[in-house]
């Protein structure tokens, strides 16, 4: 039981880290940089999660996804496949929940940024692009990684969206807070225990990560 | 050649900018106060900032053009940009910072280049630094390497010195002189210095409110303002060229010879045949119709009076004394002179009221 929910849940949070990270610094970067009707609704959605309690969004995450969902139905329609009490619906319930630090984190590292930096850039002849991957990024590295990491952590901890939307099935969805319930509510108290002492860890080692990719720089 | 026209509101600020020139091969400076538009005529010809209207062409490819409509992006227009706090990538060393902006068929040809670039400006010992480690003036040259490597067929510099102290500012000055004759491309150099602009201005744009009021040679347009808003933007300081042709010590003077004249001022340690640049304020000079002789002023200078403009309680007239030098004067002064354009004057200057402008 430990065994595979450790296993799931590092497969789970891995992939909702990268994706989350990736979409999380394209959708700072557009808030940080760009103007665009319904900005600011744009980021009040993404941040919903943040502020609304973990089962409500899974509830909603439902609505939209589960069988009968408003974007889930046209999938089951189409694939006869439903997201719901799979693997990957622990990893977009992770995702969700996790996307807000990321974002914000990615447009605070982004906005500090001297846009000039940019404009520089493109009077040396390069496009968006490759001003994008060249200087932009490097530029706000540290403060995307921080957010990463913290993605990270709230992605590993997820439990009450996790729940609704993929449940609590042994070796299938169950992800070590899941698993760490289980534990604890049949009695096995060494094993919520060890599950405990795991996510301590990583939770410590999280933390210590941020402070020092968030350590204002020494100039040389 | 650039060919500009550019309107533009900034805003919901009543600032309109409304600008038509051209600029040719060379230095030409634009002058003018801080709001007065000079930044933002530089940020259109770069793409920065789209006009209302106008045109924009450099060598008959257009930039920008309100009718067809064109507006070429940035990274397309080859135009390079110097800003004042230069703006290195602050994650890459000197020469990566330079190698950024170069094209060239392979990595060798490339860091061939980007070294040049560096030797040409003089820093090519600090290539492998991060741009933190480098003074102001280095980091400034850095800039001016990586603009020029970038090969653009203009280059704009915006205040680029007026964050570096006053020995650097003085060589760099130089330099930006010799790397346009080098390069041979047009260079927009935006500044507030009266000083830098006759220095290295092949022509000059005053910038008044948003609108230019005069263009010309700069010391003939620093002398001989045409209009009150482009006297007044260019202040009350004549500015003259010149060489230091001997000191005379126990007398306490030096002679600086002008192109056409020569002018006694306090004796300084400069030496021989050093360029100087002479400030002389308008309000410090005397007009006299008769030859005055037997006076502690130590410079006569005979001339006529070229034109005269009224500003308020106060008469600026422009004079012709081989350069010209502007002279401010009470309206009753100029009555009871009957100074009109075309008659002959003569400027008593003392020499302490000529200064060297560093």
């Amino acid at each position: 039981m430990i065994w595979s929910a450790f296993k799931l849940s590092i497969l789970v949070v891995s992939l909702a880290t990268v994706i989350v990270g990736i979409a999380g610094t394209a959708l700072g970067f557009l808030l940080a940089r760009r103007e665009f009707p319904g900005k600011e609704l744009c980021d009040s959605l993404i941040t919903l999660p943040m502020v609304l309690p973990p089962t409500v969004t899974g509830y909603y995450l439902i609505l939209l996804l589960g069988r009968r969902g408003l974007v889930g139905r046209y999938i089951f329609d189409l694939t006869g496949w439903t997201v719901a009490f799979t693997w990957e619906a622990a990893m977009i319930a992770a995702g969700v929940m996790a996307l807000p630090l990321m974002v914000k984190s990615a447009r605070a590292a982004l906005e500090t940024i001297d846009p000039r930096y940019e404009l520089v850039s493109f009077s040396l002849g390069k496009g968006e692009l490759e001003t994008f991957f060249r200087v932009t990024l490097p530029l706000a590295s540290r403060g995307i990684l921080a957010g990463v990491v913290l993605s990270f952590a709230r992605a590993l901890g997820e439990f009450g969206a996790t729940l609704m939307l993929a449940g609590n099935i042994r070796g299938k969805t169950q992800t070590m807070p899941l698993a760490i319930y289980e534990a604890f509510i049949s009695g096995e108290d060494h094993k919520a225990q060890l599950l405990a002492i795991i996510l301590t860890l990583a939770s410590v080692a999280v933390i210590y990560l941020t402070n020092v990719l968030t350590r204002p720089q020494k100039a040389q | 050649m650039l060919e500009a026209a550019i309107k533009k509101r900034l805003g919901q600020s009543s600032f309109a900018l409304d600008v038509a020139f051209t600029a040719g091969e060379g230095i030409t400076v634009i002058f003018g106060p801080s709001g007065s538009g000079k930044t933002t005529t530089l940020r259109a010809i770069a793409g920065m900032v789209t006009p209302d209207e106008g045109k924009i062409a450099l060598d008959h490819r257009v930039y920008f053009d309100s009718a067809a409509p064109v507006d070429l992006p940035m990274q397309r227009r080859r135009v390079g940009f110097v800003f004042q706090d230069y703006l290195l990538f602050p994650h890459l060393t000197a020469i990566e910072n330079v190698l950024y902006g170069i094209h060239a068929p392979n990595e060798r040809a490339r860091r061939e280049r980007a070294l040049e670039m560096l030797k040409l400006v003089g820093v090519d010992h600090a290539a492998e630094r991060r741009p933190q480690a480098l003074s102001g003036g280095e980091q400034q040259r850095v800039a001016l390497a990586r603009a020029i490597g970038s090969d653009p067929a203009i280059l704009l510099l915006d205040e680029p010195l007026s964050a570096v102290d006053m020995a650097t500012r003085s060589r760099l000055l130089d330099e930006i002189v010799e790397l346009q004759r080098k390069t041979r491309i047009p260079f927009l150099y935006v500044t507030h210095s009266p000083a830098d602009a006759v220095r290295i201005g092949d022509a000059l744009l005053v910038l008044s409110e948003g609108n230019i009021v005069q263009q010309g040679k700069p010391l003939e347009v620093f002398n001989a303002p045409l209009n009150v808003p482009a006297a007044q933007v260019v202040g009350t300081e004549n500015i003259l060229m010149g060489r230091i042709a001997e000191h005379q010590a126990e007398q306490g003077i030096s002679v600086v010879n002008l192109e056409k004249c020569r002018i006694i001022i306090p004796c300084t340690d400069l030496p021989q045949g050093a360029r100087v640049t002479l400030g002389i304020r308008a309000d410090d000079i005397i007009v006299s119709r008769e030859p005055i002789t037997r006076t502690s002023a130590r410079n006569l200078l005979a001339g006529k009076v070229k034109h005269l403009l009224r500003d308020g309680e106060r008469v600026e007239l422009v004079a012709d004394c081989g350069v010209d030098l502007k002279v401010r004067i009470t309206p009753q002064a100029a009555q009871a002179l009957e100074l009109a354009p075309g008659v002959p004057i003569f400027l008593l200057i003392k020499a302490s009221s000529c200064h060297i402008l560093l």
